[in-house]
């Protein structure tokens, strides 16, 4: 097959703070044991609400996670406390991930050009439980506002704190594509790496913090998985199975480097995969309609561009929201894609363990890929009991073994918004 | 409010916004710049000290001040 685009890019980093994990060693572990991070939902400020479970990331800590990174150098360390300790959650969350990302890499450890270094944020509406925070104290007083709140309410807040702290001059800015930004982010940046913009860019996916306005918008629209439904939260994200109900909310920070491939040999960096191919679709609709054909030219136009066939894919980390009508649609579609093929192609839902971590999900789940081609392990279907599908080859309910040599993963979000990645695994 | 006690509510919130700072350690003629704030900082550490006090000034009124003791002076004027 004829490649679109020859220049690979390399990954050369990866950091997490999830609610199965808070670095990747222990998201690993989860990934494999098939943990659910679904629990019932803090407290929240507000009227009772439609829906009352998720996995949050529970006991978060700015402070203790800086203590997480040995190897990074104190004056690193000392900018990152000082930029965002007067941050909000999803901005010092956004900072760890980043600099377990940064550790990984060991870009620390070598001389970077700054303006060949780009930063790509994922995620939009990213300050709303902020915000909502603020109204009952802004209702009386609104002198008393923080003057911080005028960068912090910005989504592109993010960018200005991840590049002080990393000393990015290049290109940076924020992605937004709804339950697919987190795609969205990782296909920008392997576009500026492909175009030469940037030699390195950092993907971050933004923890999407919801406030209980949108926990109940998406409850009332039908996509979020309401209250009494299960019997315990663990049960009730189950990609795939017939008794599926809607998403969980999922709540991860996760980061990415990604890396011109010629740069991260001459530099010597340990490349963990390699990004072949991907694309982004769009339906031409508004509306939160998932689409059989638009996901499906989404997954060949990712494969047309890496130069692979669909049979040569050993494992597919499927969008797989829970969603009974999203479920349906992209079994359709993988079959569509994918053929006779469907019997030796595993596919699983990261979203079973962690929720949907909307934003995130697509840096989330391209981080459980790689580690699962690393392991040579597919991560188990959580509650997949039922299966809605008989051709597909789904995990079950533990870990299998294999090797996966060429990986995709899928994300799809509200708005028409298709995309997918192929990558090679590298170790 | 006595000057004094106004000093204290000062150090406190400088504590909160530059949390290295030790507080127990900081004169009231230093600079707010001088502890490592910077100009969100100081703007913050004003705002959290009028919260707390109770008062509202526009900034403007703080314009002028140079360091520690003209702002606690400032606040004590309107307290």
């Amino acid at each position: 097959m004829v490649k679109e685009s020859g220049k690979k890019v390399a990954v050369v980093g990866m950091g997490i703070v999830s609610s199965i994990g808070g670095n990747i060693s222990s998201f690993t572990r989860s990934l494999k044991n098939g943990t659910s991070g679904i629990t019932r939902l803090a407290g929240r400020e507000g009227p009772e609400l439609s829906v009352d479970i998720g996995a949050e990331i529970n006991g978060f800590s700015f402070n203790d996670g800086l203590a997480s990174y040995p190897d990074l150098p104190e004056e690193l360390l000392q900018k990152a406390k000082s930029c965002a300790r007067r941050s909000p959650f999803p901005v010092q969350a956004s900072v760890l991930s980043a600099l377990e990302a940064w550790q990984d890499s060991r870009m620390f450890s070598q001389k970077n050009d700054p303006e060949r270094l780009g930063v790509i944020v994922a995620g939009e509406s990213t300050t709303q439980n902020y915000r909502y925070g603020l109204h009952a104290g802004f209702a009386t007083d609104p002198e008393y506002l923080s003057p911080r709140y005028a960068l912090q309410f910005l989504d592109s807040h993010q960018v200005g704190v991840l590049s002080e702290i990393f000393n990015i001059e290049g290109e940076g800015f924020v992605v937004g594509g709804a339950s697919a930004s987190g795609n969205v982010g990782l296909i920008k940046a392997v576009q500026l790496i492909q175009s030469g913009f940037v030699d390195t860019c950092l993907v971050t996916g933004i923890v999407a913090d919801l406030s209980p306005i949108e926990l109940q918008g998406f409850v009332n629209i039908g996509a979020m998985v309401g209250k009494n439904k299960f019997q315990s939260p663990d049960q009730a994200s189950r990609p795939f199975d017939a008794e599926h109900a809607g998403f969980v909310y999922g709540q991860a920070s996760a980061c990415v480097i990604l890396q011109s491939c010629d740069v991260a040999e001459s530099k010597g960096a340990v490349i963990r995969s390699k990004v072949l191919g991907c694309a982004l679709k769009l339906d031409g609709v508004s509306t939160s309609e998932p689409n059989v054909a638009g996901e499906a030219a989404a997954m060949n136009r990712a494969l047309r561009r890496a130069g692979v066939s669909a049979h040569e894919i050993d494992y597919l980390n499927a969008h797989g929201s829970s969603s009974p009508l999203g479920d349906s649609t992209e079994v359709e579609a993988i079959k569509r894609v994918f053929k006779h093929h469907v019997s030796e192609l595993w596919v699983n839902s990261t979203k079973g363990l962690t929720g949907h971590c909307l934003y995130s999900a697509g840096v989330v789940e391209f981080i459980a890929s790689v580690l699962q081609m690393e392991g040579g392990f597919i991560h188990p279907n959580r509650n997949l009991d039922n299966p809605i599908d008989q051709d597909l080859r789904f995990s079950g309910a533990t870990f299998e073994r294999d090797n996966i040599e060429l990986a995709m993963s899928n994300s799809f979000g509200f708005g028409g918004i298709n995309s997918s990645i192929v990558f090679q695994n590298h170790r | 409010m006595e000057k004094k006690n106004v000093f204290l509510i000062v150090k406190d919130v400088i504590s909160e916004v530059l949390p290295d700072v030790d507080s127990d350690g900081v004169k009231i003629e230093q600079n707010l710049k001088s502890l490592g704030a910077n100009s969100i900082d100081r703007t913050e550490i004003v705002m959290l000290s009028m919260e707390r006090l109770g008062i509202k000034l526009p900034l403007v009124s703080f314009g002028g001040v140079e360091n520690i003791e003209e702002m606690v002076d400032v606040l004590v004027d309107n307290t």
